[in-house]
């Protein structure tokens, strides 16, 4: 692999990570919004009165830096950013962004790293599967639902999906990760805990997958049948090669490597429909934090979360691009 | 090639009017032949004017009487969208609310009715902006090329994997202090992510079509850059311009959707995406109204589906070579 590209690509990350960040710090900023006044009003509304409001906020804001020329608090950002410090939140004082990220954020990852591995393998096997087999009523009969379904936004299926079987027929729970209440949990190492969490799984799964599944298929099966089509499957056949072997090692090898290139431009939109999946079942990751802290404009925490989501979403295509040209040795690499 | 020849010259009854014949035997009779092969084009079209039909005659006819008697109009339909009415949510058709009442005893149907259209102005808008700013972006970088065409890249290329709808929570939670977007600012946020997909995809066709016979032609026989943007390369880049209008258009709709059902959209109109919201946000589900939440859903289904095979459609229609396939 030869270094300008690793090199281009690399200086792409951090493109990306420069301009979100930036994003992050700017936007906010326009609103002239101050979530600590925010927080006081919030208290003063429930205690009924508040001494001295706009003091404490002038306190918060010298201490904070708030009251510093923009430029010198974009640079302070940038170094904390860099050594990954992503503030406190106002509403959860004094707890940091880090440490709510750290409480949500596997949920999150869990629950899209299993979706994404689940409907990339079924996905793409059911799409060459179409290709090679080749029968009209089974493709229709099988392709037509799931492809009316990939234009569905994966969070409006899954209301359907918690409708239809959490409130008509209770097979699934309603909300949450897991069931509240129980003394103990949560508890990694109990297993009806781990039970109790894949039943909780299983619905924001399966709205992601069902809907996922269709662009995968369509993406595999028209890279299957480029693949049909090529020499060395009329040699594999001349050879008298067994369908089997011929489907494993010469159709799905070779056209599964494109699917990858999909896999990188889609992290992004597969990132924000998990996180209103999340909203939608009431799950512990990310989304939830999101959904909490975005009425109250808790600045920080919807910065931190933005960020480090852009962050691994990047950080992923990153790493897609670098195996790629390792894996599909077709590839010819050009600066771009 | 034989078929178009062939369908210019079967005798046809509109050979016979006068004047606009000719654009119409030339232009419309193939477009028409042409969309009846094109299976994809027809359902996504068919499920718009579905719901262009459903709207329309509602607009017309539907009417609702309000509290003090008098029958509503046309503004008592966006009235009874979005005041409540002294109703408990309910679903009883024959009780003069088709779809029943919500939560806050408005009229669902009469919210349906004007948030399709609502909506789909934020999608067009959106798209419009962005698919716009994309081109001038994409010819600019095709023509200018060098360091700007590298600078335009690369912002494009390290904008796709940043989360779009996380970015347009921030913008949204920036921009209004505590009140809600309107719709039409609620479209300019949305469009501030619409245009890289576009500016990409349709500056890799101007690198093409610039190469193109007739292109060069054009340019040694002295046609200024201009004319040979607008009056060449504009006419054959329609059909991908037209496909990333549609894709950008169900795009900015599932951006708003998403803004919207974190509840920070326009809460007071009685779009699409508020309905989720306030569906969301009461947990209706818990309590059991079904019919409040499955027609923003429904309507949304088709509405995607809709835009995803036109978009499917549109596509066939710009790389003819995928036009033999299924």
């Amino acid at each position: 692999m030869p270094w300008n590209y690793i090199l281009s690509r690399v200086a792409m990350f951090f493109v990306t990570i420069f301009i979100a960040s930036t994003i992050v710090f700017f936007l906010p900023r326009i609103s002239g919004q101050n979530p600590l006044e925010e927080k006081l009003l919030e208290e003063a509304a429930r205690g009924g009165f508040l001494e001295d409001t706009d003091e404490m906020v002038a306190a918060f804001d010298e201490k904070y830096g708030f009251n510093d020329p923009l430029w010198e608090q974009y640079v302070k950002f940038m170094v904390d950013i860099v050594q990954f410090d992503l503030g406190r939140s106002i509403f959860n004082w004094p707890k940091t962004v880090n440490q709510l990220l750290a409480e949500t954020i596997m949920w999150t990852l869990a629950l899209g790293l299993l979706t994404l591995v689940f409907a990339f393998v079924i996905g793409s096997l059911m799409g060459a599967v179409l290709e090679w087999k080749r029968q009209k009523t089974f493709l229709m009969v099988l392709l037509s639902p799931v492809l009316t379904l990939s234009a569905v936004p994966y969070y409006l299926f899954g209301l359907v999906l918690l409708l239809a079987f959490s409130f008509v027929w209770s097979i699934f729970p309603l909300f949450g990760g897991y069931s509240r209440g129980i003394a103990g949990w949560p508890d990694w190492s109990n297993w009806s805990f781990i039970g109790n969490v894949l039943w909780h799984a299983t619905l924001p799964a399966l709205s992601v997958v069902l809907v996922s599944l269709g662009g995968w298929a369509m993406g595999m099966r028209g890279m299957m049948v480029t693949t049909k089509g090529e020499d060395y499957m009329l040699q594999a056949e001349a050879k008298g090669l067994p369908d089997r072997v011929m489907f494993l090692r010469y159709g799905i090898r070779n056209a599964l490597l494109p699917q990858l290139t999909g896999l990188a431009l889609q992290l992004g939109l597969i990132v924000s429909g998990l996180v209103l999946v999340e909203v939608v079942f009431s799950y512990p990751g990310v989304g939830g934090l999101l959904v909490q802290a975005i009425p109250r404009s808790d600045h920080a925490v919807i910065q931190g979360i933005v960020f480090v989501l852009a962050l691994g979403t990047a950080l992923a295509t990153l790493i897609l691009d670098l195996i790629y040209p390792l894996v599909d040795a077709r590839i010819k690499y050009s600066q771009g | 090639m034989e078929r178009a020849q062939a369908s210019v010259v079967s005798p046809i009854w509109w050979r016979t009017l006068p004047d606009r014949s000719d654009f119409v035997r030339d232009r419309l009779v193939p477009i028409f032949r042409y969309l009846r092969r094109n299976r994809l084009m027809i359902i996504g079209l068919s499920a718009f004017a579905a719901l262009g039909l459903f709207v329309g005659i509602s607009y017309l006819f539907y009417s609702q009487v309000d509290l003090l008697g008098e029958e509503q109009g046309v503004n008592g339909l966006v009235r009874a969208a979005s005041v409540q009415a002294n109703q408990r949510p309910s679903w009883n058709p024959w009780s003069g609310y088709p779809l029943g009442t919500d939560v806050q005893g408005r009229d669902i149907y009469a919210a349906v009715v004007v948030g399709i259209p609502l909506s789909l102005r934020i999608g067009v808008i959106a798209a419009a902006i962005g698919v716009g700013v994309g081109m001038v972006l994409a010819f600019v970088a095709a023509y200018v090329g060098g360091v700007v065409d590298a600078v335009i890249r690369t912002v494009v290329d390290s904008l796709i994997p940043i989360p779009g709808l996380l970015v347009l929570v921030l913008v949204a939670t920036s921009l209004n202090p505590g009140q809600g977007l309107t719709v039409d600012q609620l479209a300019f946020v949305i469009a501030v992510l619409a245009w890289p997909g576009p500016a990409r995809v349709i500056r890799s066709q101007v690198l093409v079509i610039r190469e193109r016979g007739y292109v060069e032609m054009a340019r040694m026989s002295g046609t200024s850059p201009l004319g040979i943007i607008f009056k060449e390369m504009m006419p054959n880049l329609a059909p991908y311009a037209l496909a990333s209008f549609v894709a950008a258009t169900s795009g900015s709709i599932l951006a708003s959707i998403g803004v919207e059902s974190l509840g920070l959209g326009p809460l007071d109109s009685p779009t699409l995406g508020s309905m989720i919201y306030w569906n969301i946000f009461t947990s209706s589900v818990l309590l059991g109204l079904w019919y409040w939440l499955l027609p923003p859903i429904i309507v949304l289904i088709v509405l995607f589906v809709g835009l995803f095979m036109i978009s499917a459609g549109l596509d066939e229609v710009a790389n003819p070579r995928l036009r033999r396939r299924v």
